[in-house]
């Protein structure tokens, strides 16, 4: 059943859901690039952007698009408080440094969705009407879920922000001063730990953006991010750890690789095709496609 | 605190916590109840414990209901005992769930278990039940191979997916007398026992019938994305499209049926998701006329007066009205009682032995089965299923003729 129609089709969703992958996966690019912390919680910070957004449309009933630079600003307030709360803390650990921060997100991943399944239910939630919903287009037999363009388009928006906050401003010339090197930047004046809050911050609206874009077109609940950290995991290291730009290719590249396994195999076997080019990367550029490190 | 606060502290603690084993009084039958609390089916298990919950409300209180153990309190048997349910989590990992299982056998001491909701999880827990001699009803798990196992102490009373795959094809020669065109199937199954065992009973009653099956799609359970399996069953556009798959999964295939435009002619689903509320609340708009097959039709109220009476009392505690797997989880909870008061003991061979000889005629049920006798299996084979279509958001009873309340909507999109 190859037809130009199914292989057109699979490369257009594969695009889509590749866009949104990668704006699921930069955040945690993002701070993993800027202080080796990788965040175990990512899942979890997704989860409760959906139920924010969520939340908002039933409170102030609006479109779950337009409630998405709200959802962006309370997630970035989350993430600033988690580093200044938690991983202030756990970066001091003078043993075993790396295993206490594994541990300090795994456990904030673990209460954020005991927390989720008593205030929310285990109940599965899912915004009943949206503009992006019904509004498909379709040419030639091709569908484009209205949905998931408008997050491509919004994922695509957030890179070319995130290219021009990280290029052009001081605040991104004072990130990239840290990342280089977090000791030497307190001698030019500039405040480490305003850096690393700001950056978790930044971190969490993007995914705060993921979530709302995702609460559009995806069911709600309480676990509903472990699956898609999983992919975060695998588009990071695929695009190279801390590597912003890389982690928007590599999304791109694992939709895709998704999509065509999907074409050319039984759909069972889609992930091994994202996780057999994941291996290959682990052997043989394990500092993945853009990484520096 | 000092070291001898310490160990005052210490020493009432341990006396607290070995306290309950003494302090269990006679009195009381103490049952384990597994179901997933958490994790991506946590909502059926919190619907669950409510059924459950209602069970034991009709056997420990006075009602005065048509069911075994429906009048008076407690067990009589057992000197009017009354039952207590201890709920244990198992996460939907079979795993957790021989764990949990043990736990309740061993710590807890239950005289029996019920579950599970996931089959793959009752295959671990009915094999430790059987290990221990103690009996294990199985509530709402559909797999057949469950009671091909070889054990003796596993009960199911409740349909199996041959049974209900039976009745969807025995409904599609009967609308394909009345002259509709039914030749071509997709099957839609996530990759687990509940999955695999109901394609398998498809595969084989289609060949057995003379269907085609045009697509057999399996795909992982909680996938992120169903795009690529929605475009296979969109090119295959097969005459019924037969989902088996969990609440989760069966939300994202109907709002990636929507987004990629594909209108099936006609859906009819093993249940598990196209049995939940939330499912319907989530995407019913999106598939008027879609089927499901059920064990449980809450148009039976209108015959029987104690299905409208049990049905009231979980809906004040879970503000949800019975379903298929909340009926089954009810009746469940009442055979096993019914066989324990009979066995007018706690003992796990003597309640197997009453079990086994359970018979309950239909009409003391609230389920539209013939009965309820088990075979040497630990099957009823008496469950008859029913066949529910979604009209108007309602869940109407169209199949069989004798229970059907209206007649079908047939095809649901041209």
């Amino acid at each position: 059943m190859l037809t130009a129609e199914t292989i057109v089709q699979s490369l257009v969703s594969g695009l889509l859901t590749g866009l949104i992958y990668a704006l699921i996966a930069v955040g945690l690019s993002l701070i993993f690039g800027l202080m080796d912390v990788v965040n175990f919680a990512h899942g979890e910070f997704l989860m409760i952007a959906m139920y924010a957004t969520f939340g908002l449309v039933l409170w102030l009933a609006i479109d779950p698009i337009l409630a998405a630079p709200l959802v962006a600003a309370l997630l970035f307030a989350f993430g600033a408080v988690v580093y200044v709360v938690i991983v202030r803390y756990a970066m001091r650990a003078t043993a075993n440094r790396g295993m206490v921060q594994i541990f300090a997100t795994f456990g904030l991943a673990i209460v954020m969705r005991g927390l989720a399944q008593l205030l929310f239910t285990p109940d599965y939630r899912s915004i009943p009407h949206s503009w992006t919903e019904g509004n498909n287009l379709s040419a030639a037999g091709i569908y484009l879920p209205m949905p998931q363009l408008v997050g491509a388009v919004i994922s695509i928006l957030a890179f070319i922000g995130l290219y021009f906050l990280i290029n052009r401003t001081d605040f991104g010339r004072a990130l990239e001063a840290t990342r280089e090197d977090a000791g030497a930047v307190a001698l030019v004046g500039i405040d480490k730990n305003r850096v690393f809050t700001l950056g978790w911050g930044l971190g969490a609206s993007l995914v705060g953006l993921a979530g709302a874009v995702m609460a559009t077109f995806f069911y709600i609940y309480p676990d509903v991010g472990a699956s898609f950290a999983l992919i975060a995991y695998v588009t990071v290291a695929l695009g190279g750890f801390g590597s912003v730009f890389g982690a928007l290719a590599a999304g791109i590249i694992v939709g895709l690789i998704e999509a065509t396994t999907a074409l050319l195999f039984p759909p069972a076997l889609k992930s091994v095709g994202i996780y057999a080019m994941y291996l290959a990367v682990v052997l043989f550029r394990p500092r993945g496609l853009f990484g520096s490190i | 605190m000092n070291r001898r606060d310490l160990l005052t502290a210490g020493t009432a603690a341990l006396a607290f916590g070995i306290r309950p084993v003494f302090a269990q009084s006679p009195k009381e039958i103490v049952i384990g109840a597994l179901f997933p609390m958490t994790g991506a089916s946590g909502q059926t298990g919190v619907d669950a414990q409510h059924a459950v919950n209602t069970a034991v409300d009709v056997i420990n209180s006075p009602h005065e209901l048509d069911l075994p153990l429906g009048k008076g309190v407690g067990l009589p048997g057992l000197g009017g005992a009354k039952v207590k349910i201890v709920y244990a989590d198992h996460q939907s990992d079979p795993q957790k769930g021989r764990a949990e299982a043990e736990r309740l056998i061993t710590r807890e001491k239950v005289v029996a278990l019920i579950g599970t909701y996931q089959s793959a999880v009752a295959v671990t827990v009915s094999q430790t039940a059987e290990r221990y001699g103690v009996p294990f009803m199985s509530a709402d798990n559909s797999s057949p191979s469950l009671h091909r196992q070889g054990l003796k102490f596993f009960f199911r009373a409740a349909a199996h997916d041959e049974m209900f795959s039976t009745a969807m094809f025995d409904f599609f020669e009967t609308m394909r007398k009345k002259g509709h065109k039914i030749e071509t199937l997709a099957l839609f199954h996530e990759d687990t026992i509940f999955g695999t065992d109901s394609a398998n009973a498809q595969t084989k009653l289609a060949a057995e019938r003379g269907y085609k099956i045009v697509a057999d799609i399996k795909y992982r359970a909680n996938s992120p994305s169903l795009s690529a399996e929605v475009q296979k069953l969109k090119a295959a556009n097969a005459d019924v499209l037969m989902p088996s798959s969990y609440t989760t999964d069966s939300i994202l295939l109907v709002k990636t049926m929507s987004e990629l435009g594909y209108k099936p002619k006609a859906i009819v689903a093993q249940d598990a998701g196209f049995a939940e509320q939330s499912f319907y609340n989530a995407v019913g708009d999106k598939i008027p006329g879609s089927i499901t097959r059920a064990s449980f039709s809450l148009d039976l109220a209108a015959k029987r007066a104690s299905v409208g009476k049990v049905n009231a009392m979980f809906k004040a505690r879970s503000n949800k009205d019975l379903n298929d797997l909340t009926s089954r989880e009810f009746m469940a909870l009442v055979v096993l009682a019914d066989a324990i008061d009979r066995a007018k003991s706690t003992d796990g061979e003597k309640i197997r032995v009453t079990l086994a000889a359970t018979s309950i005629p239909g009409e003391n049920t609230i389920m539209p089965w013939k009965q309820i006798k088990f075979d040497a299996s630990g099957q009823n084979n008496d469950a008859d299923p029913v066949l529910l279509q979604l009209v108007n958001g309602k869940l109407i009873t169209i199949f069989p003729s004798a229970a059907a309340t209206a007649e079908p909507i047939w095809p649901m999109n041209l």
